[in-house]
């Protein structure tokens, strides 16, 4: 009997432990899978075209309508965003939203003649979700079939919904930005004269 | 381009570059804390890479080496084999590399990985034709990758200061320690014969080459188009570093924020 008691015990701890460590249920947040799944169709034809001009304008037309630039623009400047000028500030954000379409372009051309699809998400908090997508029907043998590219969804306090990043197996693209901007607006003096350092360097990337 | 630059970035010549493995999307672990703090690029990377300036000159001499002797030498490498030989010989590195990557799960505590590394290794050595083909992935066991700067992580050690060496690559102080152990635990560093200096050399020389290959457009390409190569590189290796520690699960709770900017709304 007590042996019978032991074993219950036994197994409803085993049963408790393994719960506890087990991961935990992954949540997920259906109107930001919903709204990236949206984006995503929006975009197929795009990534579907085979010709480039056609692509290109396509992602820079969903770029501009979804991706929220000016939020990504102030969040590469790390510390120094408080550090601009009203000038700079406006200065600084048009030239990033040019460099940055060109990147997401870039980036989304490598996926041409292939459709993404949302996987899942995870939920880092009710303003901040992660959405993934896979590559729908890889071609056989291609390089992006494991890949799992991430957007990272904002939610603003009235509930609209826009992308802050994308990233592609965990490694993010606003996060890199911001390492490479920081660096140069620090080994170019810092501050205010970094800053301008950097918008003079994000003009000459661009061809201005 | 870039995105196959995000993907492969954590392969580097000689170092120890490990193979990138996802899990399915959507799960979350707990990890130690220290994987969720202090790997993460920091503002400026001042906390990271306080030897900024020597790093940096490290990094010239490495990419001066590099435009002269291991590109050339990648590019006649690719010049001269098949893409199939390629693959071939790049599963037979990593088939030597097995038995290592074995002690670390152990030494992980990951004892399910363990098994999948045991199995790989006898079934790509036996009908995988010496580790040339890798039949266990079709069997449904995948690679990855251990080595000892991720055990040390696992255990609790801190990266440590930011480290870039002429062709040894991007490294922290705790992940340079770990490439040495493993260099310690091959055993032909320890066999003072002709023949195994013979090994060693042609065998570092293959790594470094089969390596460096499927790199030459991706780095071109973070090097044409970032505005800090060098502040760029780190920061594509330290994410895709901190992916292997975390063995490829997904992990998204250390990510700085940037919805939550609130000040950021009212310049809306």
């Amino acid at each position: 009997m007590f042996l019978r008691i032991d074993m219950k015990c036994f197994a409803a701890a085993a049963m408790g432990f393994a719960a506890a460590i087990a991961a935990p249920p992954a949540l997920a947040d259906e109107a930001a899978e919903q709204y990236v799944a949206a984006i995503l169709l929006e975009a197929e034809p795009a990534l579907m075209s085979p010709d480039e001009a056609v692509r290109f304008n396509g992602i820079a037309r969903l770029v501009d309508k979804y991706v929220d630039m000016r939020r990504i623009g102030m969040f590469s400047l790390g510390q120094y965003a408080r550090q601009m000028t009203t000038a700079q500030r406006q200065e600084y954000l048009a030239l990033f939203e040019r460099y940055a379409t060109d990147i997401y372009q870039d980036i989304l051309s490598d996926y041409s003649g292939q459709a993404l699809k949302v996987v899942g998400s995870v939920v880092r908090s009710e303003r901040d979700i992660i959405v993934n997508s896979k590559v729908a029907d890889p071609r056989p043998g291609s390089e992006f079939a494991k890949v799992t590219v991430h957007w990272r969804v904002y939610r603003d306090r009235q509930g609209a919904m826009s992308i802050v990043d994308a990233g592609a197996d965990q490694i993010w693209l606003a996060i890199e930005q911001r390492g490479e901007f920081t660096s140069v607006i620090a080994n170019n003096g810092g501050g205010s004269q970094g800053i301008d350092v950097l918008i003079a360097e994000l003009r000459a990337r661009l061809g201005d | 381009m870039l995105l196959r630059v995000l993907s492969v970035i954590a392969f580097w010549p000689l170092a120890g570059a490990t193979h990138a493995q996802v899990s399915d999307p959507g799960d979350t672990e707990a990890f130690a804390e220290e994987l969720k703090r202090g790997e993460v690029e920091t503002a400026a990377g001042a906390e990271i890479d306080p030897w900024e300036g020597f790093n940096r000159k490290m990094f010239s001499v490495h990419n001066a080496l590099d435009d002269v002797l291991l590109v050339p030498a990648a590019k006649v490498y690719r010049a001269t084999t098949h893409k199939k030989q390629r693959k071939g010989i790049r599963n037979f590195l990593d088939n030597l590399r097995t038995p290592v990557i074995l002690l670390n799960d152990v030494l992980q505590g990951e004892f399910g990985r363990a098994g999948n590394t045991a199995s790989r290794f006898v079934i790509n050595t036996t009908i995988g034709f010496g580790g040339m083909g890798d039949p266990a992935e079709r069997l449904g066991i995948p690679q990855h990758s251990e080595d000892f700067g991720q055990t040390l992580a696992v255990w609790g050690v801190d990266p440590g200061p930011y480290l870039f060496l002429p062709l040894l690559g991007p490294t922290t102080v705790r992940d340079g320690v770990g490439a040495a152990m493993g260099v310690a635990a091959d055993p032909s560093i320890w066999i003072r014969t002709e023949a195994a200096q013979y090994y060693r050399f042609s065998h570092a020389g293959a790594v470094a080459l089969s390596r460096r290959e499927p790199l030459i457009e991706p780095l071109a390409d973070i090097r044409e188009n970032s505005l800090d190569y060098y502040a760029s590189f780190r920061s594509f290796y330290l994410q895709a570093r901190k992916r292997e520690i975390d063995n490829g699960r997904t992990n998204f709770e250390d990510l700085p924020d940037i919805g939550e900017f609130e000040e950021f709304d009212e310049l809306e």
